[in-house]
């Protein structure tokens, strides 16, 4: 008797057969059956792909949902209330003192006209006492912003990324809430500064003896923080265990996968020829931006995005190239596509400078080097049909095909990334990322192209499909002997696929070199720094 | 004899145009698919089909013939110097002949009292018979029975007509599944409101030669009539003047947002100096220069039909020529955030030229709003013709247009007792058009929106 009624009190959010639909498509059930707790002073982490829910369950449990989403039943219970029948006076309170939420996108969920000292005050009770300003020093201060003083006063454009999570966090906590959501509070920002969000949490929530509800996609990042790991697939919770049970074996096959795709490993290693000359040979590359200081001043300051870089790539190798936001990776590949200047250095491609090169000589030679960028939602023009967007360069660069060959093309290469003959036809709406990246590499592959660049190519897919596409990428190397210069911000991802690697940081290249030896033992601080703030799958 | 006048050679272009862009679209099956939305949605298909009455109304209205005559003094045909419209003669029952002045709507008598000299030499003041129309009715005596009566007569002839046409468009589909109903529910929304519109049509035609339904003016004109006629002004001004605006506004803001840099500088400069100055300013200053150059030359004028014509052509242009900025900005936003996006980089990749890259992927991806644009504007438009004849720098004042109604009606509403119906008739026509067309534009920009949540209702 007692026993149960310790364990009533210990649960501080209780969710029982939580169903909710789409008012439009009323048929269709966008969460089915969820049911959890969390207890007092809990880490539970709620994990899955895109579309899976996770976010619509933590949205109904601050009743911040959208008008056209109807919770059809089942009742959330916080701490012996019934959510979901209070008066909405009545949930404002409780979302000002007892559950706050912090978003996915720090950039857009603070105000940019108000001063971070304005922000703060709107989240404590009584806003006009004369000590506020001390509350909100100390409150910034214990998100480990070290000179708060200065800091209320600035405005949210002159916070960095990670500064403007810990000020997120300082509001969420500012009344000391029982349950914290966190909706992806670390997938926008880079690995170090993930590392210290995510170690700021751990720390508070053993401080101020909150709950915290984790929604990610990431498992590596749920299992550095999670006491219970809870896995949503569309919009029904197909596995929920304590984390150590969780991480050692998982039940369900779904789950499996997910730990599996999560940390992806090359199945084979093939022998490099170190003799062959370079594919790509790039030398103290430097690309400056000019930036005027006003009208009428002849002063110039320059922004260096890349500044002395070279590397080399043998044909059929892959190298990387790692770095934090801002590092000036992605201006490489632009640099080398001819999409951005060049300020000095040179840019060699099967031996030849494509700077130097001109006109027509340019246009026959562009099909030997191609790109794959990051978004395949912003990549295919959304109002050409696939077989077009994948025609268009071929029919500019090998003019020297009929029509009946570019068809014959069209329909090998769809097969080889994995899509069906119908999908010539199609408009990239029709299709899912995993299937758009799959669109863009064919558009690319069509040309035969010896050197593929990657900007991020998997970045913005889900773990399961960032593995497919990954695959795909590998069968086409094995198969004809292509080189890839990978360019992502994945350090943990870049070391299971690549040969050689790069590490960039603020424009200048810190490190080059094998892949192996850099990873295992690397000479540089910065390099540590980053392969340290990974987070690995603890188990 | 035909005989063009400017804005008709504009006119017919611009019908040539849409026919060509609707076979263009039947050619392409992701635009058809984009335009079958409209031609599925309840309000696009009544809006259309008002718009196509509205429409023909203009076209007919654009026919214009001078009339054979023959001379007896000078024993040949000679043309006469009027220019007549195909509509004129169509409409000839309801303005064959002018009243006095004022009458009321449906009145059988002038609107105000007047000293009449009787057979037996006292003089009267009493309100006059109309000469021509409401008090010479064709069935009865009493009005209100009269009224009842024609139309009675032409809701037959309006379902009589209408049977007979559906039989013989539907005559396969009727005989052989032995269904006569099924086309007609199938597409009854469109039948419903076509049938309405013709419905009105001819109610208005039957009515109008017996009575003056809007009155008259103070010449007597019918008041319906000039309603009527004013369509061909409003649409021509809704038209033509986007017709002017779109090259400038779709082939500065591209190279604009495209190519940036000092061209950039250069379409900015050009339209913020446009902007700044006030644009009535500007129409009024250039009808103005035209006045004077039609006075100094009025050789070059047949008739004054030519010389309205030409400025109504005028005021198209200049209306035309300060109002494309607003498009021109949105396009260069658009564009400009356009060259940054992956695939345009992608094309950029495979060596396209900066031409090919607006051709292939800059310009179908702004059509939309092109398209929203031009056809919010168009209402705007129209009511900016009313504005301008307001202040009389608008169109002739022997051309039909809403806006000189309104301008007429200024003295009318200020009289005592008030004549309503000049300004009710524009308004009413003005409103119909422009609501419309609205409504229309609002289901265009649905169906080119891919955001938008397309439920067909």
């Amino acid at each position: 008797m007692t026993r149960e009624l310790i364990k009533i009190m210990n649960n501080l959010l209780k969710i029982k057969n939580l169903c909710l639909n789409i008012k439009s498509n009323s048929d269709e059930e966008i969460l089915k059956n969820i049911s959890f707790e969390i207890k007092k002073s809990e880490v539970v982490s709620l994990i899955g792909e895109s579309g899976s829910g996770k976010s619509l369950t933590a949205l109904s449990i601050i009743r911040l949902l959208e008008k056209s989403c109807k919770i059809k039943k089942g009742e959330i219970i916080f701490s012996g209330k019934n959510i979901l029948r209070i008066e909405e006076k009545e949930m404002r309170m409780i979302r000002k003192k007892d559950i706050s939420m912090i978003f996915q996108e720090p950039m857009r969920s603070l105000n940019p006209v108000m001063s971070i000292r304005d922000q703060l005050k709107e989240s404590y009770m009584d806003y006009n006492s004369k000590d506020i300003n001390q509350e909100i020093i100390k409150n910034l201060i214990s998100v480990g912003i070290k000179d708060a003083d200065r800091v209320i006063n600035l405005y949210p454009h002159q916070l960095s990324g990670g500064m403007k999570q810990r000020v997120m966090i300082a509001m969420a906590i500012a009344c000391k809430p029982k349950l914290l959501i966190a909706d992806e509070p670390t997938t926008s920002l880079d690995v170090t500064i993930q590392k210290q969000v995510l170690d700021l949490l751990i720390e508070l929530k053993e401080r101020l003896n909150m709950a915290i509800l984790f929604i990610t996609h990431d498992l590596s990042v749920a299992s550095q923080i999670s006491d219970k790991i809870i896995v949503m697939k569309s919009g029904e919770i197909i596995e929920s265990n304590p984390s150590n049970i969780f991480f050692q074996n998982p039940e369900n096959l779904y789950s499996q996968s997910l730990l599996e795709s999560s940390s992806y490993k090359r199945k084979l290693k093939k022998n490099i020829n170190s003799e062959s000359s370079d594919v790509l040979d790039v030398k103290n590359l430097k690309v400056f931006f000019k930036e005027k200081n006003s009208i009428l001043s002849r002063n110039f300051s320059y922004i260096k995005a890349v500044d002395d870089v070279s590397f080399k790539i043998k044909p059929g190798s892959t190298h990387a190239i790692v770095g934090e936001s801002g590092s000036g990776k992605t201006t490489i590949a632009k640099a080398i596509m001819g999409l951005s200047h060049v300020t000095s250095g040179n840019i060699k491609i099967c031996n030849k400078n494509v700077l130097t090169m001109n006109g027509l000589e340019k246009r026959n030679f562009r099909k030997n080097y191609q790109m794959i960028f990051q978004d395949p939602f912003s990549s295919l023009n959304p109002r050409m049909r696939v077989g077009a967007i994948i025609k268009e360069g071929l029919c500019f660069l090998r003019p020297e095909l009929d029509t009946k060959d570019v068809d014959k093309i069209l329909y090998e290469i769809i097969k080889n990334v994995g899509l069906d003959e119908s999908s010539l036809g199609k408009y990239p709406h029709q299709f899912s990322g995993g299937q758009r990246q799959r669109i863009a590499i064919a558009r690319v592959l069509v040309l035969n192209p010896k050197l593929l660049i990657c900007d991020e190519p998997t970045s913005s897919l889900d773990v399961t499909v960032q593995k497919q596409v990954l695959d795909l990428l590998m069968e086409i190397q094995d198969k004809t002997n292509i080189s890839y210069l990978f360019i992502s911000h994945d350090i943990k991802l870049i070391s299971n696929i690549s040969d050689t690697i790069s590490v960039m940081h603020k424009g200048k290249m810190v490190e080059s070199g094998i892949t192996s030896d850099i990873i295992n033992n690397t000479a540089n601080d910065y390099t540590r720094n980053l392969l340290q703030s990974v987070p690995q799958i603890k188990k | 004899m035909f005989t063009f006048l400017l804005t008709d050679i504009f006119f017919y272009m611009i019908v040539i145009s849409i026919i060509l862009y609707v076979n263009y679209v039947r050619k392409t099956p992701d635009i058809r698919e984009t335009w079958s939305y409209v031609f599925r949605n309840k309000t696009g298909i009544i809006s259309s089909v008002v718009l196509f009455f509205f429409i023909s109304t203009a076209l007919l209205d654009s026919i214009h013939f001078k009339e054979k005559l023959y001379d007896t003094e000078a024993d040949k045909y000679v043309y006469t110097s009027e220019i007549k419209s195909l509509l004129d003669i169509i409409l000839l029952p309801i303005h064959k002949n002018s009243e006095k002045s004022y009458s009321s709507p449906f009145s059988s008598h002038l609107y105000s009292k007047e000293t009449v000299k009787f057979t037996n030499n006292k003089d009267k003041r009493i309100y006059p018979d109309l000469l021509y129309k409401g008090n010479h009715n064709k069935y009865s005596d009493d009005n209100a029975y009269n009224i009842f009566i024609t139309g009675s007569i032409s809701i037959i002839k309006i379902l009589v007509l209408s049977f007979f046409i559906y039989i013989i468009i539907f005559r396969r589909e009727i005989f052989k599944n032995n269904s006569f109903l099924d086309p007609l529910i199938r597409n009854k929304v469109f039948f419903t409101s076509l049938f309405s519109m013709s419905l009105i049509t001819i109610l208005l035609y039957d009515l109008g030669s017996q009575y003056y339904i809007l009155g008259t003016d103070k010449v007597g004109e019918d008041v319906l009539y000039k309603s009527i006629k004013s369509i061909r002004t409003g649409i021509l001004i809704g038209t033509l003047t986007t017709i002017v605006m779109l090259p400038f506004a779709i082939f500065l803001g591209i190279f604009a947002g495209y190519i940036g840099g000092i061209v950039d500088d250069f379409i900015q400069y050009i339209y913020t100096t446009l902007n700044s100055i006030p644009s009535v300013l500007l129409i009024a200053s250039a009808i103005l220069m035209l006045q004077v150059y039609m006075a100094n030359n009025p050789l070059e004028f047949e008739n004054i039909y030519e010389r309205a014509d030409l400025r109504l052509f005028f005021l198209c242009m200049i209306l035309g020529l300060t109002s494309w900025t607003g498009l021109c900005r949105l396009l260069r936003g658009e564009s400009m955030k356009l060259r940054e996006v992956e695939y345009v980089q992608a094309s950029q990749t495979f060596g396209l030229n900066k031409f090919s890259i607006i051709i292939r992927h800059i310009v179908p991806n702004i059509m939309h709003i092109v398209i929203i644009t031009v056809v919010l504007d168009f209402s705007a438009l129209v009511l900016a013709e009313a504005v301008l004849s307001y202040v009389n720098i608008g169109v002739d004042p022997t051309t039909y247009s809403w806006g000189n109604m309104i301008n007429a009606a200024r003295l009318e509403m200020s009289r005592e007792p008030v004549v309503w119906w000049s300004l009710f008739s524009a308004f009413l026509f003005m409103f119909v058009l422009v609501l419309f067309a609205n409504l229309f534009s609002d289901v265009v920009r649905d169906a080119f929106d891919p955001r938008a949540n397309k439920n067909y209702e």
